[in-house]
């Protein structure tokens, strides 16, 4: 199969479902039912409809409307950092 | 209900089960077992000498109505770091670290509704496989159809028990494709899924039907984008994308 740029992006993403199990270290629980507004688009999804890319050295959510970054996750031995400035706000459903 | 962080633990492997040339079911016994909603996975954790870790996930597709124990249906990939570790070294009384289930976003429960629209491509079937245990272990006739595209039908997984389930429970349809060759005489689809094909398994049900999407990352684009285009709410469509695994 020939594949371009484009498509092999494309054919790399998965969904926020998939780190489920990472989110999870993070917040200590499961994020994927919780709301991301994306800062850039205003659009608002789950967590776990989150576009996401897990083959570099971390994790990039994208928001599925604009493909804008909402959060990146990298985690070193000593500690897990989390970026999330392309997110206006998280909504955890109680 | 919400859900508190999962620790890893030791299943025991109790069963292995091939199910196709390429993908066997692990059923694992587990000391902290809790029941997962339909389509949820579980994480499997391996760990080197050198104290090297990698990760994968791998779904559920045994129903939460069977407690104790689950299965794990895992497709080998071939330069993959767990799956070829998983067929070619595990043997029954292994133990294998893992924790789950996670991800409560790609589930569907009875009491949900429906109707059900399943679409699988290769190993994608795995979670939806889940779902129609669940359907047939509460006895529910909740309309369901699956649509499930491999390369050949010996590529199909549960193809006897999906054929055995339509037998017996009538609201309950399976719909195969082959995209690289069909067995002698068949007379079903033999093509990618493409929006002739999905508007003819829908059309029952119409905008009403729930769907759920597990497969690799460009199949289930492809079937995202013309579910929205046949004008089916956003809502009613949860997608699993595996990455760029070929079907």
């Amino acid at each position: 199969m020939n594949m371009d740029d484009a498509d092999m992006n494309t054919a790399l993403m998965v969904d926020g479902n998939a780190v489920a199990g990472q989110l999870m270290d993070v917040f200590g629980r499961d994020m994927t039912m919780a709301v991301a507004r994306c800062a850039g688009c205003t659009r608002e999804a789950e967590m776990g409809a989150l576009i996401a890319f897990t083959r570099g050295p971390g994790v990039v959510l994208r928001c599925p409307a604009c493909e804008a970054a909402i959060a990146r996750i990298v985690e070193t031995p000593t500690a897990i950092y989390v970026e999330a400035r392309g997110a206006t706000f998280l909504r955890l459903p109680r | 209900m919400a859900q508190t962080a999962l620790e890893w633990q030791a299943g025991t492997v109790t069963a292995i089960r091939p199910e196709t040339r390429q993908t066997k079911s692990f059923t694992l016994a587990l000391p902290k077992w809790m029941a997962h909603r339909p389509g949820m996975h579980y994480d499997v954790r391996l760990t080197a000498p050198d104290g090297y870790q990698t990760e994968r996930s791998y779904s559920v597709a045994s129903a939460p109505e069977r407690v104790g124990t689950i299965d794990l249906t895992v497709e080998r990939i071939e330069d993959g770091e767990v799956s070829p570790y998983l067929h070619d070294v595990v043997a029954t009384g292994d133990q294998i670290e893992v924790r789950g289930p996670i991800g409560g976003y790609f589930v569907w429960e009875v009491e949900m509704g429906g109707p059900l629209l399943l679409i699988g491509g290769g190993s994608g079937v795995v979670p939806l496989m889940a779902m129609l245990r669940h359907r047939a272990a509460q006895h529910a006739t909740i309309p369901a159809r699956i649509l499930y595209s491999s390369r050949t039908a010996d590529d199909v997984i549960y193809r006897g028990e999906l054929d055995a389930l339509a037998a017996s429970d009538r609201a309950f349809e399976p719909f195969f494709t082959f995209t690289r060759q069909s067995p002698p005489g068949w007379a079903g689809y033999q093509r990618r899924i493409d929006a002739t094909m999905l508007s003819e398994v829908i059309k029952p049900f119409g905008a009403h039907a729930r769907v759920y999407v597990c497969g690799p990352t460009l199949l289930v684009e492809a079937v995202a984008n013309a579910l929205v285009q046949m004008e089916l709410p956003i809502e009613q469509i949860r997608t699993e994308r595996f990455g760029p695994t070929g079907v």
